[in-house]
């Protein structure tokens, strides 16, 4: 939701941005949001950051393909949108009529009437519901439109971007969280996205280039012909071969059978399949029962169903059923920080509600998404992690935040990627980790966030399921994005002060600088282990002192060949803090340089995580101890922590001890520095 | 599930007889316009369960227009199981063509399936009560249903056999209908059907306890296989297995013959579960047991009254009662009207019957369980041999504890066993006497493979040979140990089977040591095809102490075949 008066803003903070662009850190090759509109590269994979993540995601679950390349044709689309935002910014202003105006305030004082916790629920998707009917009325207005014919649904989608210039723009920035288009309830400066935020909500922007830009027409036809972005193989369908031999695959849809999401395949020509899966699923449903899993060799079919909405993944991954389980689970979250849950009513309604429309260009936040279930941690661990920084730059930056949370802002995030600089929320209330996850797998997937301030309906599942907040995103550089959570939709102009203002302090104390050194300096490395207990706390103290030095991660001695992994053959740790719902895990350093090795040995963790939470009778276990022909995985597990260590297969079982008590002992002694500490003075 | 039958309903009772059989027809007529292509298909259900029952399907892809169902209560519940099998199956085909649905797991209900043979599925249906709670490990049920077919293979032929012989799977019918019921009835407890539970952790189905004694011993019993082998130029007793109570001592057979029928000798042949009295073949069994109870043995009530109703159930329909029930034509429609009721019942042999075998006085065992009504005659039953595929007369000897399990051919002529007998009881009964006492010297009793401080299970799956902590020591587990056992051995069984199909089998080894939340230690060591559980509680402290402790073990007892060095 861009305005035009973001640009301006923002274009110091873009050569602020480039500052940092020459750093090492697998982020820092995120693309930068210029060149996009610059050079047109269509080759970039659209959601940067996890281009930046590749090397360790490496995402083999389809038949020999990188989600990476997937997502071309949608960064071609992207591209194509971020042209058309370019050039209508100048417009924009003017377009955007005030007659709008009325139904957006209109569309407030309802969502306040709802009285959610968040203040406004505006009930976005009823009005999104009825878009239908809308683009029915519209449709006959806007026939002219050649490319209407072309597929129902898009056209549908398309008309309404023709009808009103001034939407379509702000649409444009809004990018593939389509139905964002609800910001409706902006202020009157947005009124034209206002007025159409019950309309337009199949918008993907996706369209809205096209009319000036050739580019934008092709790129959109090739998106016809796949139908969404960012999905790999989407020319298949259940009768080819290919398509089934993929490793993993989801589905959502909806209990009338309907085709809503397929991670693999053109859900037109999946609906026969659709119809399978959810035949199997009523029909046990009929019988009193709900279906959890098949399982097949090495098979699985998991199955979810969430109100009106079922999700199924089809996996022969050797991921463990808890952990696929949760994966459906988070991609519903994803749905609904999209949707919100009152996407269910639309089924009440009307069963055979065709939801797609809704949807229209987030697939790639979904495949993103998916994604990350086998690269990042977050998905299985149930917390985020964080940027290491020295203690004081964290605490400036979460003043910085706090100043603004008295303002009716609800959430002040900092991000750098997906790792948290800081976060600044209400006392009573905190951030879900699968919030967050999901709140920046929407981000950063979605590229028209990096081109301008914008601000977004989303909904944050955990948080509240029914209603939507509204998130003013704005990239401080280029990989560190301020996110500000509120529940007015009117509060754009409120939120782009408050960016304005923690902008200059950040500024101010240096902490944009501090970022960039962090990123450049990577994360915990296992070289890196401290050699004895005694050397860490001076090492610690000192770091923290000199904040300019940027030794966050303190290093002492290098007791370990390079190559061979750390001490007593460590390869790799993960560690968790109970209480503050964060987790740190090492990079990856040899031996663990491909791909394949690094996604065994996530997979090996996920696996470890869940047979040490998934015992029902039992309870938790608090240990374990795993050696095989890959690894020699160790769990240890108390109130405080969970700390997941691998080493060489050869490891001695006692040194491998010792080595985790010393990972803890290291921890512990820096985690002001790459934990975001509850004990700070804007506890939340 | 869909045993679950009226409340009013008295399973005992003969009254229920018809009701079943017009289930039954419908049942047959539903079935065959829903299943379209489907050809043979099976339903049984221990319909005297309430909370668990056992569904056998089977599907059978050349012939044949027949649809078989025995089925009481919900008729909608018994189609729609059949029909959801089906419909997994051929689903999950499209993604695993090699092997398809395996499990089915639902809010209420594990669907186990095992494919026995190329194109037949049992499935088993287990609703999951608040009993029991813990999840059930999904191997240990499928081990009942592979003993099941084991067991049925042994004694009738493979069902594809009988399904080719007969086409119109008949016979096969009535071979299911007379075994299931007496295979279920050993997990009756009272009323209830009791499936495995994590307190059978530690047991390993599917295999057979090994005795190994001295060596001298041995080379006995070893000694006297070859003497019963090698008589009248060998080839008249074509294979030996010596159990000592239920253990085995010594197996000329193959692992998987001897694992069948070791666990046939186990169920119905041990001096306990041997019919008291040597006895004519009187009629009272086949009364029916809810019209003489008095055809039950009173020792044996409780646990006959599950495997009665069962049988009420299918003695009804396999044959008409010989009781009051009015024979319903529709079963003479079932049934190759040319067999009469009396035909079908004697060509139905059930091997599993409850006290089928009686020892007669020169220590021969005695069955009428095949049929036979001269039960002191010395027909012998046949049973047939999964390797070879041949078929085989069974021949037992018992002295005292130890028994002798023969392999006679069936060829041999009628006077063949006669002699035999009589050889054995003139050369051999003096050597089995001795081979008896020597063994009884060196058993050390029930409690033989306890260690003290050790709950273990060590189990070769190459020859099919476990060993394990007595029931009585495990039972002092807490149950969170063996629920966590329980859950991580299904954690290996999924990674076992999943490198068993990618054929990446060499020599895994595995080394496993979980804390629980009770600080009991589950320490798991795989290598090769053995496996070595053991449960510690409060045994050691640390991971090292409790690993050393699992070390000595394997050392001491297991040839430290999971040492690590």
């Amino acid at each position: 939701m861009a305005s035009s008066g973001g640009k301006d803003s923002s274009s110091p903070i873009d050569s602020n941005g480039r500052v940092g662009r020459e750093h090492s850190n697998p982020e820092a090759i995120s693309a930068l949001y210029e060149d996009l509109f610059e050079n047109d590269n269509s080759e970039r994979p659209c959601y940067l950051p996890d281009s930046g993540q590749e090397d360790y995601s490496g995402d083999g679950d389809g038949v020999g393909d990188g989600d990476e390349d997937g997502n071309s044709p949608r960064e071609i689309v992207q591209k194509g949108r971020g042209d058309s935002v370019v050039e209508e910014k100048g417009e924009l202003n003017a377009a955007n009529g005030a007659s709008p105006e009325a139904s957006a305030t209109q569309m407030n004082n309802d969502s306040r009437e709802s009285g959610s916790d968040v203040g406004t629920l505006p009930e976005d998707l009823d009005a999104r519901s009825s878009t239908g009917n809308e683009d029915e009325i519209q449709e006959k207005d806007h026939e002219f439109n050649f490319r209407d014919r072309v597929r129902a649904e898009s056209s549908s989608t398309e008309r309404l971007v023709h009808l009103d210039g001034e939407m379509s723009s702000d649409r444009g920035l809004d990018g593939p969280p389509s139905p964002t288009s609800s910001q409706g309830g902006t202020s009157g400066y947005m009124a034209g996205s206002g007025s159409s935020s019950a309309s337009t909500s199949s918008v993907s922007g996706v369209e809205i280039g096209t009319d000036q830009d050739t580019e934008g027409i092709g790129s959109r036809k090739e998106e016809r012909g796949v139908w969404v972005p960012g999905k790999r193989h989407s020319q298949e369908d259940d009768s080819h071969p290919s398509w089934r031999r993929h490793k993993k695959h989801f589905f959502i849809l909806s209990n009338a059978g309907k085709p809503i999401y397929s991670r693999y395949g053109d859900e037109h020509k999946l609906a026969g399949f659709s119809a399978t899966l959810q035949a199997i699923m009523s029909f046990v449903e009929n019988s009193g029962d709900t279906i959890h899993l098949v399982r097949a060799g090495d098979h699985q079919i998991i199955f979810l169903v969430r109100g009106p909405l079922y999700l199924v993944c089809i996996s022969s991954t050797d991921e463990p059923f808890q952990v696929l389980k949760g994966q459906l689970e988070l991609l519903h979250g994803q749905l609904l920080l999209i949707l919100t849950k009152a996407v269910e009513k639309c089924f009440l309604k009307n069963s055979k509600f065709d939801m797609r429309p809704l949807l229209g260009g987030t697939d790639v936040v979904f495949s993103s998404l998916i994604h990350a279930f086998s690269w990042d941690p977050a998905t299985f661990l149930s917390a985020y992690s964080c940027l290491p920084l020295p203690y004081v730059t964290r605490q400036a930056a979460c003043g910085a935040l706090q100043d603004m949370t008295d303002s009716g802002v609800l959430f002040a995030l900092l991000m750098c990627g997906t790792k948290v600089i800081s976060l600044v929320g209400p006392r009573k209330a905190s951030l879900h980790p699968h919030d967050l996850l999901l709140l920046s797998n929407f981000i950063l997937s979605s590229d028209s966030f990096r081109t301008s301030e914008s601000f977004s309906p989303v909904c944050l599942p955990r948080y509240n399921a029914t209603a939507f907040m509204y998130a003013y995103v704005q990239y401080l550089n280029k990989d560190t994005c301020l996110i500000l959570l509120t529940g007015d939709p009117n509060d754009f102009f409120h939120l782009k002060e408050c960016r304005a203002q923690i902008e200059i302090a950040l500024r101010e104390s240096d902490v944009l600088r501090e970022v960039n050194n962090s990123i450049s300096r990577g994360g915990l490395r296992i070289e890196d282990l401290p050699d004895s207990e005694d050397l860490v706390p001076p090492e610690g103290v000192s770091s923290r002192e000199d904040r300019s030095s940027g030794d966050g991660a303190s290093t002492s001695a290098f007791n370990s060949v390079p190559g061979a992994g750390g001490a007593a053959g460590l390869w790799h740790f993960i560690y968790r803090s109970t209480y503050l719902d964060q987790f740190v895990a090492s990079e990856f350093s040899p031996p663990l340089n491909t791909r394949s090795a690094q996604k065994r040995l996530y997979r090996a963790f996920q696996k470890l995580h869940a047979s040490m939470h998934d015992t029902e009778a039992s309870g938790p276990h608090k240990m374990q101890y795993r050696r095989d022909e890959n690894h020699v995985l160790l769990s240890w597990r108390n109130s405080d922590f969970e700390l997941y260590a691998a080493f060489d297969p050869l490891a001695e079982k006692s040194s491998a001890i010792f080595v985790c008590n010393r990972i803890c002992q290291w921890i512990r002694d820096v985690e002001c520095e790459i934990f975001l500490l509850g004990a700070t003075p804007f506890n939340w | 599930m869909g045993g679950r039958c009226n409340e009013d309903c008295d399973w005992t009772g003969v009254q229920n007889g018809p009701r079943i059989l017009l289930i039954e027809l419908l049942g047959y007529h539903e079935l065959q316009a829903y299943c379209g292509d489907l050809t043979v298909k099976r339903v049984i259900s221990d319909n005297a369960t309430r909370d668990q029952s056992q569904h056998i399907f089977g599907k059978h892809g050349v012939r044949a227009k027949e649809i078989l169902q025995l089925v009481e209560g919900q008729m909608d519940r018994k189609l729609s199981v059949v029909g959801l099998s089906e419909g997994l199956i051929t689903f999950t085909r499209i993604f695993s063509p090699l092997s398809p649905c395996e499990l089915m797991e639902a809010e209420r209900h594990t669907h186990v399936f095992h494919q026995c043979e190329p194109d037949l599925w049992i499935v088993m249906v287990v609703e999951k009560s608040k009993e029991t709670e813990e999840a059930l490990r999904e191997g240990a049920l499928r081990a009942v249903l592979k003993d099941a077919h084991n067991l049925f293979v042994l004694f009738y032929g493979s069902l594809r056999a009988l399904l080719q012989s007969h086409p119109r799977g008949d016979v096969a019918r009535s071979c299911l209908h007379a075994f299931f019921p007496d295979y279920l009835s050993d997990f009756m407890t009272g009323k209830k059907f009791r499936i495995p539970s994590i307190s059978e952790s530690l047991t390993h189905r599917g295999t057979v306890q090994l005795f190994s004694p001295q060596r001298e011993t041995l080379l006995e019993a070893q000694s006297l296989q070859e003497l019963l082998k090698s008589w009248s130029g060998g080839g008249m007793v074509r294979h030996v297995m010596i159990l000592f109570h239920n253990i085995l001592l010594s197996s000329t057979l193959s692992p998987a013959d001897t694992t069948t029928l070791f666990l046939y000798a186990t169920l119905r042949m041990m001096p306990s579960s041997l019919s008291q009295a040597p006895r004519s073949r009187s009629s009272s069994r086949r009364e029916n047991p809810a019209a003489g109870p008095a055809g039950l043995l009173a020792s044996n009530l409780n646990n006959a009254l599950g495997p009665s109703r069962l049988r009420n159930l299918f003695t009804n329909l396999t044959t008409s009662p010989s009781s009051d029930v009015v024979p319903n034509p529709h079963i003479s429609d079932a049934h190759d009207s040319s067999v009469d009721d009396q035909g079908t019942r004697s060509s139905v042999p059930r091997p599993l019957v409850h006290e089928g075998w009686w020892r007669d006085a020169d220590n021969f065992l005695c069955t009428d369980a095949w049929g036979s009504e001269t039960g002191r005659s010395k027909m012998l039953p046949n049973v047939t041999l999964r390797q070879s595929e041949e078929r085989l007369n069974l021949c037992v000897y018992q002295f005292r504890s130890l028994t002798l399990v023969m392999l006679v051919p069936k060829s041999g002529g009628s006077d063949l066993i006669p002699n035999l007998q009589g050889q054995l009881l003139e050369k051999a009964a003096h050597k089995i006497q001795k081979l008896e006492e020597k063994v009884v010297k060196e058993w050390p009793g029930s409690n033989a493979w306890h260690v003290a401080g050790y709950r273990y299970l060590y189990n070769d799956s190459n020859n099919k040979v476990s060993r394990f902590s007595p029931a009585s020591k495990v039972a002092t587990l807490s149950l969170e140990s063996l629920a966590a056992l329980n859950r991580i051995r299904q954690e290996i069984d999924l990674e076992t089977g999943r490198s068993e199909r990618s054929s990446s089998m060499e020599d895994r080894e595995l080394e496993l040591c979980v804390r629980t939340k009770q600080n009991a230690w589950v320490i798991v060591r795989t290598r090769g095809g053995l496996e070595l559980y053991t449960v510690l509680e409060k045994a050691s402290n640390t991971l090292l102490l409790a690993c050393d402790a699992v070390e000595k073990l394997s050392k001491r007892y297991f040839n430290g075949s999971f040492s690590s060095d």
